[in-house]
């Protein structure tokens, strides 16, 4: 068997995330063409629940990212640093003026041009959602060949390399982290569904769980059929309902105003992004969800929610540097401008996700009432 | 593309009214239920009970608020130790065995300990720096002093001879002023991120070995061996279980030996079912069947949060705090202290980049590190983003461990006696106590974690009682 280097075998795997997510419409309408006459049926008392498994920001990639970074990856912390402090002889620098001004900045963002130029990600192509519904210049086209995609935090990100896929360490450690910690438990109920590919009324309920994922016996696959207890404590403020449709297996949502979705890591009390116009757009089997989710993120809370999960030294591995990705939203972000200032607040974004069937368990009604 | 829709968001408005009404309703259950969850009164005086370990003279156990048994010097110093440990670019400490790494030497530029910065960098406070053996003197033995059980003795570099705990040198600590007082480091774990800190060293609880005592930040957790907490009911008697029927299909009594005995806090009752079970302060003993891992509180929320018949175990619980503050429920899923408006209290943590490893979190030490964090270099910004949480200047609390100090606003160190403008304001175990501006209502900690290694380095952590999503991991 030839052995291939670990250079290869990164480019290997980035060619074949590259091309699942690319087929992921194909993949979809391949489950659909199979089970589709299963599908018909109504799931049992019309309800049916999934539990997210994986996330990742949508970001559309090419082979060695000549498409969209060809100036190639912006710097980050580490080198940033060492421009700003190159080594002198005879030159004692400070802790003051280094590391912790560094480190002051970083939670004092600011617009204020610095001396880095930022590789906003090139391209035409993007996943996600017309959130809009219009075709504007700066849009982009689907795989799929829609027009209209709003997804201006790929050009933000898409140049970071800490952000591409599969082996960018926020890419791959955000979603680690997020099956071992039950903050992240996301979780989201179908009622009303008569049938699971073409129902023109569901309502859709987003909740936050409180069990862990069930994975199959390799630990790192999730199976579908475990169950979810609704956290109806401290998980009030994750709950929400829309109506949506489905159609042809694909569940389209109504966009929610304002909503909350968790992305915590390890240590932190909490951490989550606010996305306005929320919306989901998942192909449904009676075993998963996958598709995006997507919306207009809150830039203040992007930046805010990053910096106090992600640190100095683990944005360094992978060249982010949270205060040149502030800048860089604050430019691209288009919805929600302040109606004080007129900027903008909220950056158009997508999810990519998956999720896995479960048994959504609501809390005795006695218990839920007696919540002061 | 703009959106331009403008939107008031009744919802969220909705949301915070919610938090506020819960405030209010939080803070009489609180009055009812969680004091005495994580707390005891100053007139119900529980404290651990120790083993008994050979020590050589000159040496005594006292009884620290928050960490229970710890030995101390014999003018009452709390005893530290400094194991070694892994930073993300090197390792520094003491190793067990081996001669104290403390030394005097004032180190006044950065290890480059702590990914990314390089090492070399002056540190802030290098023209005032003391050494880490002045910061932490070394607890001597006289010439004719011999080793006596866990207790040996090294030299130091100067010849001294130093005595060692369990392997490791012992120091006390300039930060402590009272007998009991352990404001050097803590028995909490340490995450490594925080810093290569010191531990007050004591005696083992004195629990039968079915059981072990975890830290926590309201005081000494009882468990099972393996870590799973263990609870007492309401619906017992004293040395007498109650349990029953569908009661058993919840709650297992602990067992006892065949061969155990009673022993201090500790009987042993015989169940109805038969079997011997334990009982302790003459409480029988439970696990609950549904706790969802280790050191759970999921237990105490039985049979409904807000009025428990069940509840944790402690061998000794920490004094209650002053009364303006409250007990909050928390979106990260658990529950944190916070101040009489339900807003999450924050603690500041702080350790340098020497291979010391001093500590940089209280208001004797140089405040650059705290300013950049919370004002990038600015103490307006600072007050403003994270206010202090005043208290009347004679204000006095039934627990040692909270204190009013008075802050100079300009600098964040002590103020000068009679200074006019010192703001007095709370602190727990001498470091001020602070809120934080993004938090707009009750139930959010959306400062935890703001600063360096998520705010275990150089930065803001919130005082968590229970952290569920966490696993009560009880971190410093």
């Amino acid at each position: 068997m030839a052995q291939l280097s670990n250079r290869e075998l990164n480019a290997t795997a980035r060619e074949l995330v590259t091309r699942v997510r690319q087929g992921m419409g194909g993949l979809a309408a391949v489950a659909m063409g199979v089970a589709g006459s299963a599908l018909a049926e109504a799931p049992q008392d019309g309800r049916i629940g999934y539990v997210l498994t994986e996330r990742h920001w949508a970001l559309y990639q090419t082979e060695e990212a000549r498409e969209e970074c060809p100036d190639g990856f912006n710097i980050g912390p580490r080198e940033q640093f060492d421009v700003l402090f190159p080594e002198e002889a005879g030159v004692q620098r400070t802790e003051l003026d280094t590391r912790l001004a560094r480190e002051g900045d970083r939670f004092h963002l600011s617009t204020e041009p610095d001396q880095f130029e930022f590789h906003v990600a090139q391209g035409t192509h993007a996943y996600g959602v017309n959130l809009d519904g219009s075709v504007d210049a700066d849009d982009y086209l689907s795989p799929d060949g829609v027009e209209g995609i709003d997804n201006q935090l790929q050009r933000a990100l898409g140049c970071i390399p800490i952000y591409r896929g599969p082996d960018g360490a926020f890419y791959h450690f955000s979603n680690l982290f997020m099956y071992g910690n039950a903050y992240n438990r996301w979780v989201i109920e179908l009622t009303g569904v008569d049938d699971l590919e073409n129902d023109d009324d569901v309502t859709v309920s987003f909740y936050r769980g409180l069990d862990d994922l069930v994975t199959d016996a390799s630990g790192t696959g999730f199976v579908p059929g475990g169950t979810q207890r609704v956290d109806v404590r401290w998980g009030q403020s994750f709950i929400q309902h829309v109506k949506g449709q489905i159609t042809d297996g694909v569940l389209t949502t109504e966009p929610a105003d304002r909503a909350k979705f968790p992305w915590s890591f390890p240590n932190i009390g909490g951490g989550f992004h606010i996305f306005r116009d929320f919306q989901l757009q998942l192909t449904l089997t009676p075993e998963t969800a996958q598709g995006v989710l997507a919306g207009y993120a809150d830039v203040e809370h992007f930046s805010h929610r990053l910096n106090r999960n992600w640190t100095t030294h683990h944005q360094s591995y992978g060249q982010l540097s949270a205060a040149s990705l502030y800048r860089a939203m604050k430019k691209l972000a288009d919805g929600y401008p302040d109606p004080q200032t007129g900027e903008n607040t909220a950056i158009s974004a997508a999810v990519d996700v998956k999720m896995h069937q479960v048994h959504v368990v609501h809390p005795d009604q006695t218990l839920t009432a007696s919540r002061p | 593309m703009t959106v331009t829709r403008s939107k008031i968001e009744i919802a969220a408005l909705a949301g915070l009214l919610a938090g506020l009404s819960f405030a209010a309703g939080g803070a009489a259950a609180a009055e009812r239920h969680e004091y005495s969850k994580y707390w005891q009164t100053a007139e119900s005086g529980h404290e651990e009970a120790y083993i008994r370990e050979l020590m050589p003279a000159g040496f005594q156990v006292l009884n620290a608020p928050l960490e229970g048994p710890v030995y101390a010097d014999e003018r009452g110093r709390t005893l530290y130790i400094w194991p070694l440990g892994a930073l993300r670019n090197g390792s520094t400490g003491d190793r067990k065995d081996s001669p104290s790494n403390c030394t005097d030497e004032v180190l006044r530029v950065s290890a480059g300990l702590m990914s990314p910065y390089p090492p070399g960098l002056l540190l802030p406070d290098a023209d005032e720096r003391r050494s880490c053996a002045e910061v932490w003197p070394p607890v001597l033995a006289a010439d004719d002093a011999e080793a006596v059980g866990k207790w040996t003795i090294t030299e130091r570099s100067d010849g001294s001879r130093q005595w060692s705990y369990d392997g490791f040198p012992l120091y006390t600590s300039t930060l402590d002023e009272a007998p009991g007082d352990a404001y050097g480091g803590s028995k909490l774990d340490s995450a490594r991120d925080g810093g290569i800190v010191r531990d007050p060293v004591g005696p083992p609880p004195d629990v039968p070995a079915d059981f072990g005592v975890v830290q926590t930040t309201t005081g000494r957790l009882l468990v099972t061996e393996d870590d799973f907490s263990v609870y007492v009911w309401d619906g017992d008697e004293p040395g007498k279980s109650n349990c029953r029927g569908a009661c058993l299909e919840d709650w297992a009594p602990v067992p006892a030996p065949e061969i155990a005995v009673d022993r201090g806090d500790w009987s042993v009752i015989r169940h109805e079912s038969g079997f011997k079970q334990w009982a302790y302060r003459n409480q029988p003993l439970y696990t609950y069947k549904k706790d969802p891992g280790a050191r759970s509180f999921v237990g105490s929320d039985v049979p409904d949060w807000t009025a428990p018949e069940w509840h944790n175990v402690y061998t000794q619980r920490a004094v209650r705090p002053p009364r303006e503050f409250t007990v909050q429920d928390v979106e990260a899923g658990g529950q944190v202290l916070a101040d009489s408006q339900g807003r999450t209290i924050y603690i500041y943590n702080c350790s340098d980049d020497s291979v010391a490893q001093l500590s940089c979190n209280h208001p004797g030490a140089a405040q650059e590190y705290r300013l950049a964090i919370c004002g990038n270099g600015d103490p307006e910004v600072c007050l403003q983003t994270w206010p202090y949480v005043p208290a009347e200047p004679e204000a006095v609390s039934d627990s040692a461990l909270w204190t009013v100090l008075a802050i100079d606003p300009t600098s964040g160190r002590l103020a000068e006696a009679g200074q006019e403008n010192a703001l007095h304001v709370w602190a727990y175990r001498k470091r001020p106590v602070y809120t934080y501006r993004g938090d707009l209502g009750p139930g959010t900690t959306n400062g935890d974690g703001i600063g360096e290694f998520t705010g275990r380095r150089n930065g803001y952590k919130a005082f968590v009682l229970r952290d569920d999503f966490g696993r009560n991991a009880f971190r410093r």
